[in-house]
């Protein structure tokens, strides 16, 4: 499989340029994107490469920026949301069968609730400070990621040279470390790739709802403007709404092709037709 | 998804499980009423912030007093959550704090849209999704598979709210071929009515099944690439079984379990997730209106919504589990033994 692998490789690359600009980029712009140094509604010139705002910031530098605010929920989220579906699914693969129905019901419920409305709720009262945003989200989306876990848990557990390993009287620490855990953390990645692609969009539509933190510009914020200041309307839409969008496409799709790669190299009844 | 997470071992009846089943669906929603009910109550920002639609923090104590007392406020929470559950029972939601109207016939008027709306994107979602997952599957690693592996990883990157407005602007104002918000315009009767409020659903359910079928078409994909020289499948091909039909029985049927288990996993997110494309094309739905009544403080309205929603949940993921057993000869006969 060879254009897997190579879309794997532009994914990474894509990702890495993206937190350079993140990391980098915000220092080599000339205004932190919520000073008025323009024209409302300025379209795009040599000077400013996307136009300014309604109120006359430079839209560019908010791209930059916004970078920084994605690429952060992303990592915080996936962070808590892969450690949390890997101790519960974990314990669940391990642990006495009434303790695992109880957590994998606790999954379900979590599953069960509409997500949506309920991240919004929490947005809406909790505030848009940045950990804030991450723990909630996280919270949610932890669930699904914590049956593949536990699925793989119960997969490794039945293996051959885990059995034999066990009935030669090996502990259950020793087995873990020595002979689940090359099994199971494998699928790590993907979780964390997809819990890290589901953070960037909730985040941005909860932006968009008008939920974001007004101090700082992100790109759902920057689209949710946009949208309120009729930017549709005009072809503003081309510097103001487009950009940013188009941003969180090329950010996601660059994680999907490192998780889609990832898992075509991890499973071994797809390599024999490489 | 609920409770059909773990085959029932062959002893116990179907019968029994079915009995577990329904008793992990009273769970959840018990669990979703009380969180319904304190949720609201135990954040901060509480209900006399906005309470009526302006700010009651600055009203005098007395007519305060008065307010709190209208609502039940100032009771102790179990006697408000008794209420509630009494209330409840008689399908009495109490009154939207916004304007005092009844917050079921307000759910009533919204339930049909949503059910319209989430119903048919979650059934296209799923066919389309397995449909391009079994061509790019059988392509896979070749020019064809790659591209729309690529298209889709587009779209499923690609927020819902985004991909709305663009095609708000191109199919609406500069095509000028569909409507672009709400779900009737007025004057149609009849057969004509229906056409109308098909085609207010053509953009919403758009780009409801085109964000939304990235992860069925993963699975369905991987299955049946996995299982593309599987045993079971060259000895059909050696037996002279048409492609077609070897695709349809013995690649296509056994992808559609993890398909039907990604469904169940989805169902909260794609009843929620219609919220985002409700707000952007004027849906007057239950996603509309919860959000609204979560920017209004509007307790009774949020309470009524969210359970509505679980319910909704609720209700999805019984109908898949009664469909499993279609899916998976092994239950069938496991319910006649």
């Amino acid at each position: 499989m060879r254009a897997g692998r190579a879309a794997g490789w532009a994914g990474a690359f894509l990702l890495a340029a993206l937190a350079a600009v993140a990391v980098v980029g915000p220092w080599l712009l000339g205004t932190d994107g919520r000073e008025r140094v323009a024209r409302p509604y300025e379209p795009p010139s040599a000077e400013r490469w996307l136009g300014a705002d309604d109120l006359g910031r430079d839209l560019f530098d908010q791209l930059v920026i916004g970078a920084r605010g994605s690429l952060g929920i992303a990592l915080l989220v996936a962070l808590a949301a892969t450690a949390a579906a890997a101790l519960v699914g974990g314990v669940a693969g391990l642990a006495p069968p009434w303790a695992a129905a109880t957590l994998m019901r606790i999954v379900d419920l979590v599953l069960a609730l509409p997500f949506l409305p309920l991240l919004i709720l929490a947005a809406a009262f909790l505030g848009p400070g940045l950990g804030v945003r991450a723990a909630v989200v996280a919270a949610l989306v932890w669930a699904g990621p914590a049956r593949l876990v536990r699925a793989g848990v119960l997969a490794a557990w039945s293996r051959g040279h885990l059995q034999a390993a066990r009935a030669m009287g090996a502990s259950a620490g020793y087995l873990l470390l020595r002979h689940a855990s090359p099994v199971v953390a494998p699928l790590l990645v993907p979780v964390f790739v997809r819990t890290a692609m589901t953070a960037i969009v909730l985040d941005a539509s909860l932006a968009f709802l008008g939920l974001g933190d007004p101090t700082i510009p992100s790109w759902g914020t920057m689209i949710h403007w946009a949208s309120v200041r009729g930017a549709m309307l005009s072809d503003a839409w081309l510097w103001w709404a487009l950009p940013p969008g188009t941003a969180i496409v090329v950010t996601v799709t660059a994680l999907a092709l490192v998780g889609v790669a990832t898992e075509d190299r991890l499973n071994p009844t797809l390599r024999k037709d490489r | 998804m609920t409770v059909a997470s773990r085959p029932a071992p062959a002893r116990i009846g179907l019968a029994r499980a079915a009995l577990g089943r329904a008793g992990g669906y009273v769970a959840v929603f018990a669990v979703a009423l009380t969180i319904t009910f304190l949720l609201p109550r135990a954040l901060p920002g509480g209900p006399l912030r906005t309470l009526g639609g302006g700010e009651v923090g600055d009203l005098d104590p007395a007519a305060r007093a008065k307010v709190v007392a209208a609502y039940g406020l100032d009771q102790p929470l179990h006697v408000q959550f008794g209420r509630y559950l009494r209330d409840l029972i008689r399908l009495d939601l109490g009154e939207s704090f916004n304007g005092g109207r009844p917050v079921v016939e307000a759910i009533r008027e919204a339930l049909p849209w949503t059910l319209l709306l989430v119903g048919t994107s979650v059934l296209l979602t799923a066919a389309v999704g397995v449909l391009l997952g079994v061509i790019a599957g059988l392509r896979r690693g070749r020019g064809k598979g790659n591209l729309l592996l690529a298209g889709v990883l587009l779209f499923d990157a690609a927020p819902a709210f985004w991909v709305g407005m663009l095609c708000i602007l191109f199919f609406g104002v500069h095509l000028g071929v569909l409507p672009t918000f709400g779900v009737t315009t007025a004057g149609h009767t009849g057969l004509a009515a229906v056409g109308d409020v098909a085609s207010h659903l053509v953009l919403p359910v758009g780009v409801l099944v085109a964000t939304g079928i990235g992860q069925f078409f993963l699975v369905t994909r991987f299955s049946v690439a996995s299982a593309l020289h599987a045993p079971h499948v060259e000895h059909a091909h050696a037996r002279g079984i048409p492609h077609r039909r070897v695709v349809a029985r013995h690649l296509l049927r056994p992808a559609l379990l993890p398909v039907h288990t990604q469904l169940m996993m989805e169902l909260g997110w794609l009843v929620g997730g219609a919220l985002v494309v409700e707000t952007v094309f004027a849906y007057p739905g239950l996603g509309r209106l919860t959000f609204d009544a979560i920017q209004g403080r509007d307790y009774p309205t949020m309470q009524g919504t969210f359970l509505t929603l679980t319910v909704t949940v609720l209700v999805m993921n019984a109908l898949a589990d009664l469909t499993y057993p279609l899916l998976d000869p092994r239950i069938r006969a496991r319910g006649r033994s």
